[in-house]
C-alpha cells in the first residue's frame, strides 16, 4: 500500500460521510433505529472484522484446530 | 421440426456424457461445449408449461416442467457448464469429462422435474456423477474423501426418498409444490435431503471436505451444481418455513468462521459457498416475494463469481501444485492476469457496486429489513463483512502477494484464462446492467440496488473491512493446522466402528466357519464308523470301519435281534 492509495481511501470515505449526511433520512426507508447513527455501517464493517478475526481465531484455538495429520 | 429437437433439457448434455468418452481425443473438448449449448437453447426455447410426459405404473413422471424459477436456474446451470467446458478445454480425461457433463445434466433434471420421483432420479445421478470429479485427481487423499462425498450424499438421498414415499403415502400425489408447514416426518425427511445438499450445518461437512479435493476443473463444477439445484428445491417446496431464515443465518456466519482457519485456498472458497448459501436459504426462509427474487438471483450471481474464483485457485494449483496459504505467496508478478480475472471473482462476491454480488446480494438483506427481521439483516451484512475479508483480501493478499516462497508457476492454458474471462465479463455485465436478471426472475418486484443510501452503506463497509484487515493482517497468515468440522462424528469414530462392524462380523464368522468345519469333519468320521461313537478317543486312535473287525459284535447284535424276532413271532404262532 502506498501513500497515494491510502490518500484515495481516505478520500472516499470522506466523501461517503458527506453524502451521507447529505441525503435526508426517507423515513419509509430508515426503517432501522441504526439508520439513525451516522458512519454506523464504517463503524459496523471495522468492529465486525476485527470480531470476525478475534473471536474465529480464539474458537480455532480453544477448540477446532488440529495438525493436520490428525484424521490419518 | 423444431419441436423434435425439444428434448427435455437435461438429456442433450446426460447422452452425451456417455458419448463423449468415444469421441477421438482431438474433439473431444470441442464437442463438450456443443451438449451444454443445446440444452441451453432447449431451456431457451421451451414454452413454459409441462412437457415429456413419460407414464410410469399410475404415476405421470415429468421431465420437463417449465417456469419463470426453473428457466432461471438451467439458463445458468447451462452458461456454467458451458464457460467450465472452455476452462477445461486443456483436458484429456475421458472419464473426467464425461461425468461432467453427466452432472450437469443431472442438475438440470432436477431443475426441470415435474414430480419427485423423476427428481429423486436425477438427485442420485448427480451424486453419483460429481463423486467421480473427486476421485479423478487420483490421490489417496482425494479417493478417500470421494468415498467420504458418496456416502454422505447416499445417506441424504436416501432420506428424501423415505420422505417423498411417505409423502406419497399420505397425500397420494407427487407433483412438486410448497409444502405446508408442518413437522410431519415427510415434511423432515425431504427438509433433510435436500438441507444436506444445500450445505446446512450441521449436515454441511462433505462439501469443504471433498471441494478442496476434487481436481482443478472438477471443483469448478461441483461449485455451481449441488448446492444451487438443492437452493432451487427449497424455494419450491419450502418457501416460508421461518426455520430456513435462522438456519440461512448461521450458515453464513459458519463459513466465515471456518474460512478465518482454513490454510488450503480452495477450503477457503469451499467454506465462503456455504456462506453465501446462507443468504439464498435466509431469502427462503423469509419468503417473500422479494425475498425468493433475491434468492433466485442471488443463486444466479453465486454460480458466476464462485465458479469464476474456483477457477482462479485451480489456475494457481495447476500451475504451481500449491494450494495451501503456507506455501503460496508472492505470485502477483508471475500471474497477473490470473489474479485480476479472480479479482473480479472477489469484487462480486464481496458486493462491490458495478459487481453482480452488489445486485442480487442486498435483495436477499433488504427483503429481511423490509420484513423487519432486524437481527437477520444485521447478521448477513456482518457475514459480507467476512466475505470481503477473506475472499477478496486474505486469500488473493497471501497467494499473490505476501511473503514470495519462490515458487515458478508454469504458464497457465489459455484456455483457462479464456474461460475465466467469460464469467468476469458476466460479473460485470449483471453489475452493470441489472436488468438483464430483474427481468428474468420469477417475481414482478421492482427493486433498486443502486440508491445513494446503499452506495454509501456498501462504501463503508468495504473500506473499514480494508482497513480493520490492513491493521490485523498478520494474524490471518495461514497456518499448517486443520479445524475440526461435523465431519468429525463420522471420520473419527470411523476406525472404531469399522472394527465393531466389519472386524467382529469378521471374527464372528471365521468361528463359526471353524465349528462348522469340526462339527463336520467329526460327523464325518462317525459316518465312516458309527461305533466310534461307543469308543472314546482317550483308548486310542479312532479307527475307520473294518469289516472282518467288527464282523464278531455285529454279528451278534444282529443274531440277537433275530432271535427275539424269532422268539415274539414264535409265542404269538403258539398262543
Amino acid at each position: 500500500m502506498k501513500r497515494w492509495h491510502w490518500i484515495a481511501l481516505g478520500l472516499l470515505a470522506v466523501a461517503s460521510f458527506v453524502t451521507e449526511l447529505l441525503t435526508p433520512h426517507d423515513p419509509a426507508h430508515a426503517a432501522h433505529w441504526w439508520n439513525t447513527i451516522p458512519g454506523f455501517y464504517a463503524l459496523f464493517g471495522f468492529i465486525g472484522c476485527v470480531a470476525i478475526i478475534v473471536l474465529s481465531k480464539w474458537i480455532g484455538m480453544l477448540l477446532l484446530q488440529r495438525r493436520e495429520e490428525y484424521y490419518d | 421440426m423444431t419441436e423434435l429437437l425439444l428434448l427435455p433439457p437435461a438429456i442433450p448434455m446426460i447422452v452425451g456424457g456417455f458419448l463423449l468418452p468415444f469421441f477421438p481425443k482431438r474433439m473431444r473438448s470441442g464437442a463438450f461445449l456443443f451438449f451444454p449449448l443445446y440444452s441451453l437453447f432447449i431451456v431457451w426455447t421451451l414454452p413454459a408449461g409441462i412437457h415429456t410426459i413419460i407414464p410410469f405404473l399410475q404415476y405421470d413422471l415429468v421431465l420437463a416442467s417449465v417456469d419463470k424459477l426453473s428457466r432461471l436456474f438451467g439458463v445458468i446451470f447451462c452458461l456454467t457448464a458451458l464457460t467450465g467446458g472452455i476452462y477445461a478445454f486443456h483436458l484429456n480425461d475421458r472419464g473426467q469429462q464425461g461425468a461432467a457433463l453427466v452432472y450437469g445434466g443431472s442438475a438440470l433434471g432436477v431443475t426441470f422435474a415435474g414430480d419427485l420421483l423423476t427428481l429423486f432420479i436425477f438427485w442420485e445421478i448427480m451424486a453419483i456423477s460429481s463423486t467421480y470429479l473427486v476421485w479423478a485427481r487420483r490421490t489417496v487423499e482425494s479417493e478417500k474423501s470421494g468415498m467420504r462425498y458418496l456416502l454422505v450424499h447416499l445417506f441424504g438421498g436416501s432420506a428424501l426418498l423415505a420422505g417423498i414415499l411417505l409423502h406419497l403415502q399420505t397425500t397420494g400425489n407427487l407433483v412438486i409444490s410448497r409444502l405446508e408447514y408442518n413437522t410431519g416426518l415427510s415434511s423432515i425427511l425431504i427438509l433433510v435431503g435436500v438441507g444436506l445438499n444445500a450445505a446446512i450445518p450441521p449436515l454441511h461437512a462433505w462439501l469443504s471436505d471433498a471441494y478442496p479435493r476434487a481436481t482443478v476443473t472438477g471443483a469448478v463444477f461441483m461449485s455451481a451444481f449441488t448446492t444451487k439445484s438443492a437452493v432451487y428445491l427449497l424455494a419450491r417446496l419450502f418457501p416460508g418455513w421461518e426455520i430456513l431464515t435462522l438456519l440461512g443465518v448461521i450458515m453464513a456466519l459458519y463459513g466465515v468462521v471456518y474460512a478465518v482457519l482454513a490454510n488450503d485456498i480452495r477450503e477457503i472458497l469451499a467454506y465462503h459457498i456455504i456462506s453465501q448459501v446462507g443468504y439464498m436459504v435466509a431469502g427462503v426462509g423469509i419468503g417473500t416475494e422479494l425475498a425468493l427474487n433475491g434468492t433466485a438471483a442471488h443463486a444466479y450471481s453465486h454460480i458466476l463469481y464462485k465458479s469464476l474464483l474456483f477457477m482462479g485457485a485451480g489456475a494457481v494449483l495447476h500451475t504451481t501444485g500449491k494450494s495451501k496459504l503456507t506455501e503460496l505467496g508472492g505470485l502477483a508478478q508471475a500471474m497477473p492476469l490470473t489474479l485480476w480475472l479472480y479479482m473480479i471473482g472477489a469484487f462480486s462476491i464481496s458486493g462491490f457496486p458495478l459487481f453482480n454480488g452488489f445486485i442480487s446480494k442486498s435483495m436477499v438483506v433488504s427483503a429481511a429489513g423490509k420484513a423487519h427481521i432486524e437481527w437477520a439483516y444485521l447478521l448477513l451484512t456482518l457475514a459480507s463483512v467476512g466475505t470481503f475479508l477473506h475472499t477478496g483480501l486474505k486469500l488473493p493478499y497471501f497467494t499473490w502477494f505476501g511473503e514470495s516462497r519462490g515458487l515458478q508457476p508454469s504458464a497457465v492454458p489459455i484456455n483457462m484464462h479464456i474461460g475465466m474471462a467469460v464469467v468476469a465479463f458476466f460479473c460485470t455485465m449483471y453489475g452493470v446492467a441489472p436488468g438483464l436478471l430483474y427481468g428474468f426472475l420469477p417475481f414482478d418486484v421492482t427493486y433498486e440496488p443502486y440508491t445513494i443510501p446503499h452506495l454509501v452503506e456498501a462504501t463503508q463497509i468495504l473500506l473499514f473491512t480494508f482497513v480493520a484487515f490492513w491493521m490485523l493482517r498478520g494474524k490471518l497468515a495461514g497456518e499448517p493446522l486443520i479445524a475440526l468440522d461435523t465431519d468429525w462424528f463420522y471420520r473419527r469414530p470411523a476406525p472404531w466402528s469399522r472394527r465393531l462392524i466389519v472386524a467382529t462380523t469378521d471374527r464372528l464368522f471365521s468361528f463359526v466357519e471353524e465349528k462348522a468345519m469340526e462339527v463336520a469333519l467329526s460327523l464325518s468320521r462317525l459316518a465312516r464308523n458309527p461305533f466310534n461313537l461307543f469308543r472314546s478317543s482317550a483308548s486310542g486312535p479312532l479307527e475307520d470301519y473294518d469289516p472282518d473287525k467288527e464282523r464278531w459284535p455285529l454279528g451278534f447284535f444282529v443274531g440277537a435281534v433275530l432271535a427275539c424276532i424269532v422268539v415274539i413271532a414264535g409265542s404269538s404262532l403258539f398262543r
